[in-house]
């Protein structure tokens, strides 16, 4: 009889936030009580901004984040008035090295109320970790527990930067932080924990599981077409799998790193996928995109 | 591609710029398309059978089949169309530099370019400063470095440990026109492209 593993907390995930009706309406674990806070970085807001942007409780702009949304915003909402968007989606604060914000930008926010923080003095940490660390701490939010920081525009572009962005998710690794893309999102999941995906209908199949920072040599998931790890260790789970045909993994079917297997191009095939891991890893799904 | 000069005349730029190969699942590649490309002359190689490595795996593995040794060391295989869009395939993608390190593979995009610097050895990058810089980076993706050591950056490393979730080198500057790196580590190097306008 194989030893059963070390119990570890659960950790919920749900993507309800991306539905169009509210998320308290959805049967996702963690739908009710979430707070949301909104990150924008430098890049094009994907489709979905307006949607995060009403859902959220609070927005933060990094630097260049701010040029953004003054001119994807009114583009995002085709059918209104520019200037009725721009005061409708103004930011609460808008915080970094202050080197990319165009000055007619900042001076149209400042002057609307939002909280300009000029944090050009603090050359070591990163634009995405700057607004993070004032999320998490200085911000006055019910439901801290339930925070999801939901951040727009930390892929894609140049590459350091995508790489310093995503070393903010290991460097917070107990705060929910998602970053969302037009065509993904991705998060962390820490191996202290055993996770459990709650799959929304906006989103999928395309699914990957990444060790980014070092190799993991046991994972186990459940709910994906591939799944890693060793078969169920029942006997009458392993006969259903034998009867339905699965292919059953080998044990060694579980390491993963770079220069060897990662998991890319899965499929998400139940409504809720496990993983359970020794090591961070790098969950990606891709978006719905919509005709 | 056409989009991409200065012409007036499409077709004589789709009739310049023909692949020899098309190679993949042949899943997106539109009809008209293939067929064009068929007509002149490019080899469509279908791999739909094979659904275990990805479009630039089996693009990648062509080349490397192909090449001996001896050749492998002039080559370079640059690669559009890599990074950004969906982030499994970037890694896949990514992936890819490390399953083939005996390769010299750049990935490139409009913002910047990145490449493998193996452990095996020591590097030398030379610093095109009128199309690449000054923003780069270093990364142990795959893996934490115990010691990694540059010179030619801002802010050079002196066996330094390298780890996500700790210290990476990220916005870093290039500050002479050769840059050296030595790891116990597999690093990612990546530097800007500056806008050529």
């Amino acid at each position: 009889m194989a030893p059963t593993p070390p119990v570890r907390p659960v950790m919920s995930h749900s993507s309800a936030f991306l539905l169009p009706s509210p998320p308290s309406s959805s049967a996702a674990p963690d739908g009710d009580g979430d707070a949301y806070a909104l990150l924008v970085l430098n890049q094009r807001l994907p489709r979905f901004a307006p949607l995060l942007w009403d859902r959220a409780r609070v927005r933060v702009c990094a630097d260049g984040g701010a040029n953004r949304l003054f001119d994807d915003m009114p583009e995002l909402l085709p059918g209104q008035d520019p200037d009725e968007v721009r005061r409708r989606y103004k930011p609460d604060v808008i915080k970094g090295d202050l080197d990319s914000i165009r000055p007619e930008v900042k001076e149209y926010y400042s002057n609307m109320g939002t909280q300009i923080v000029d944090e050009s003095h603090d050359q070591d940490t990163t634009d995405l970790h700057k607004c993070i660390t004032f999320v998490t701490e200085k911000l006055a939010i019910p439901n801290r527990s339930n925070l999801c920081i939901l951040v727009l525009g930390a892929l894609g572009g140049r590459f350091d930067h995508e790489m310093g962005n995503i070393n903010v998710l290991h460097l917070f690794p107990t705060n929910r932080i998602i970053l969302l893309s037009d065509d993904c999102l991705i998060f962390l999941l820490p191996r202290t924990h055993t996770h459990n995906i709650h799959i929304e209908s906006i989103e999928g199949p395309h699914c990957g599981l990444i060790p980014i920072g070092a190799p993991s040599t046991t994972t186990t998931t459940t709910g994906l077409r591939w799944n890693l790890g060793k078969p169920p260790t029942s006997s009458i789970q392993y006969q259903q799998q034998l009867v339905l045909n699965l292919q059953i993994l080998s044990p060694d079917d579980t390491s993963m790193s770079f220069g060897g297997l990662i998991s890319t191009s899965n499929i998400v095939e139940e409504e809720s996928v496990t993983i359970n891991s020794d090591s961070d890893l790098i969950w990606t799904i891709s978006l719905r995109h919509h005709s | 591609m056409f989009q991409l000069t200065n012409e007036q005349d499409y077709e004589r730029v789709r009739n310049r710029y023909i692949p020899e190969i098309i190679e993949g699942d042949m899943d997106s590649i539109r009809p008209e398309v293939k067929r064009f490309y068929s007509s002149q002359g490019s080899q469509i190689s279908d791999k739909s059978h094979n659904q275990e490595t990805t479009d630039l795996h089996k693009c990648i593995s062509r080349i490397h089949r192909s090449t001996s040794d001896h050749e492998k060391t002039n080559l370079c295989v640059l690669v559009t169309g890599a990074l950004g869009g969906r982030f499994d395939h970037e890694a896949a993608n990514i992936n890819i530099l490390y399953l083939f390190s005996d390769m010299r593979i750049v990935l490139l995009s409009d913002d910047c370019l990145i490449r493998l610097l193996p452990k095996t050895h020591k590097h030398d990058i030379y610093i095109e400063s009128s199309v690449e810089g000054p923003h780069c980076g270093l990364f142990p993706v795959g893996a934490p470095s115990g010691s990694t050591t540059t010179t030619g950056l801002k802010w050079n490393l002196s066996e330094a440990k390298m780890r996500f979730g700790s210290m990476i080198s990220t916005s870093n500057i290039v500050h002479a026109e050769k840059v050296t790196v030595q790891s116990d580590a597999d690093l990612l190097w990546t530097i800007s492209l500056r806008n050529l306008t």
